[in-house]
């Protein structure tokens, strides 16, 4: 086995060097965008959320989600076998198998970034990975879309409404991340 | 049938581009908002460029399939704000987060559970803000040439080469090598 080969092995971190260019990624991401702009609609994600959301709910407790206009919205006639859905639950299908393909499959808990600010205890990762999902899609649909639909989708079709959205989430971002990861680079 | 086939592959061609970037790797993501690496940067404003001049070249010959989201500014403003915490603690985006749990990432599962939970609580908490806070500063689904009343292609490409400009131009250390 080759040393460098061996390294990714040993090392409890994930390898986070892309193995595309930002250019070929970003031409991808725009070429899929423009298919599926021709054939269906834009892109989106974090609606799927409220689409699964609600099919769970409804098979549990359906007079609950019927009474959610939301919901019954969302989700028309409670099923999951939707363009929309099928779009969503492809994009960790192709992750597999890009993650497979390049050897870069890793079941680690807790990101180098983390770890160096918050150190490695993953029980501590976990409970913030929650509560930052939950702050995400609670976000997310507040806005109606996520970095997908708004950025994404929104800003190739010059939407105001995702230029707006875009502005107040990498401002909040950035400044989220300065104060969180602030002693990051002191012990690098 | 056929429409859920081409959902699924588009899905996958969208999963496997943001895994191979780097996309779904936390400290790629906290890095770029840190402003310390910004080959994420470099990647959405080069996907917006070409999605830009795309799209509306499409537009242009009547051929794309629009739907733009509705702008209600203070609402927008606030989910923004809220959704840019979410986003530099966890490292994900709802998307990035599904293509980091296939590649076996305790921590992105986890957060896409608060998200399905986060989600939820806000269908339940919509009724009650609809018509209040929603509505502050609420004008449908308007576009930058809807409101100039010009052709979005005269907008869109050179706002795109400008995109991919700058993409070129920002620094790019811990990019691919």
């Amino acid at each position: 086995m080759k040393p460098d080969t061996l390294r990714r092995y040993e090392t409890p971190h994930e390898d986070v060097s892309p193995v595309l260019s930002w250019w070929a990624g970003g031409i991808g991401i725009g070429l899929v965008l423009i298919v599926a702009v021709a054939l269906v609609q834009p892109i989106g994600v974090s609606s799927q959320y409220v689409v699964l959301d609600g099919v769970l709910l409804h098979n549990v407790l359906p007079d609950v989600a019927s009474k959610s206009p939301y919901l019954v919205k969302a989700t028309e006639g409670w099923t999951l076998a939707t363009y929309e859905f099928f779009f969503v639950l492809g994009i960790p299908l192709g992750a597999l198998g890009a993650a497979i393909a390049t050897a870069r499959f890793t079941t680690r808990v807790v990101p180098v970034e983390w770890s160096r600010r918050f150190g490695s205890n993953p029980g501590r990762r976990l409970v913030w990975s929650f509560i930052g999902g939950f702050l995400l899609l609670f976000g997310a649909r507040f806005g109606g879309g996520c970095t997908s639909g708004h950025m994404i989708s929104g800003i190739s079709q010059l939407a105001i409404g995702s230029f707006v959205f875009s502005t107040a989430l990498f401002i909040s971002g950035i400044i989220t991340a300065r104060i969180l990861y602030r002693d990051g680079e002191m012990r690098c | 049938m056929l429409m859920l086939a081409l959902g699924l592959m588009l899905g996958a061609a969208f999963g496997a581009l943001l895994q191979l970037s780097g996309a779904s790797s936390h400290t790629k993501i906290v890095n770029a908002l840190r402003l310390k690496d910004l080959t994420i940067m470099k990647l959405i404003l080069m996907a917006i460029g070409v999605g830009l001049m795309g799209v509306h070249l499409l537009d242009l010959f009547g051929l794309a399939n629009m739907k733009v989201k509705d702008l209600y500014l203070l609402g927008i403003v606030i989910a923004g704000v809220i959704f840019g915490v979410g986003f530099a603690i966890t490292g994900y985006c709802p998307g990035t987060a599904l293509a980091a749990c296939a590649e076996g990432k305790l921590d992105a599962w986890v957060t896409v559970m608060g998200g399905l939970g986060g989600a939820l609580v806000f269908a339940f908490i919509f009724p009650e803000i609809e018509e209040s806070l929603l509505a502050v500063g609420r004008y449908g689904p308007v576009t930058i040439p809807s409101l100039l009343g010009t052709h979005g292609i005269l907008i869109a490409a050179p706002l795109g080469i400008v995109c991919i400009w700058l993409a070129m131009r920002l620094p790019n250390p811990g990019g691919a090598r």
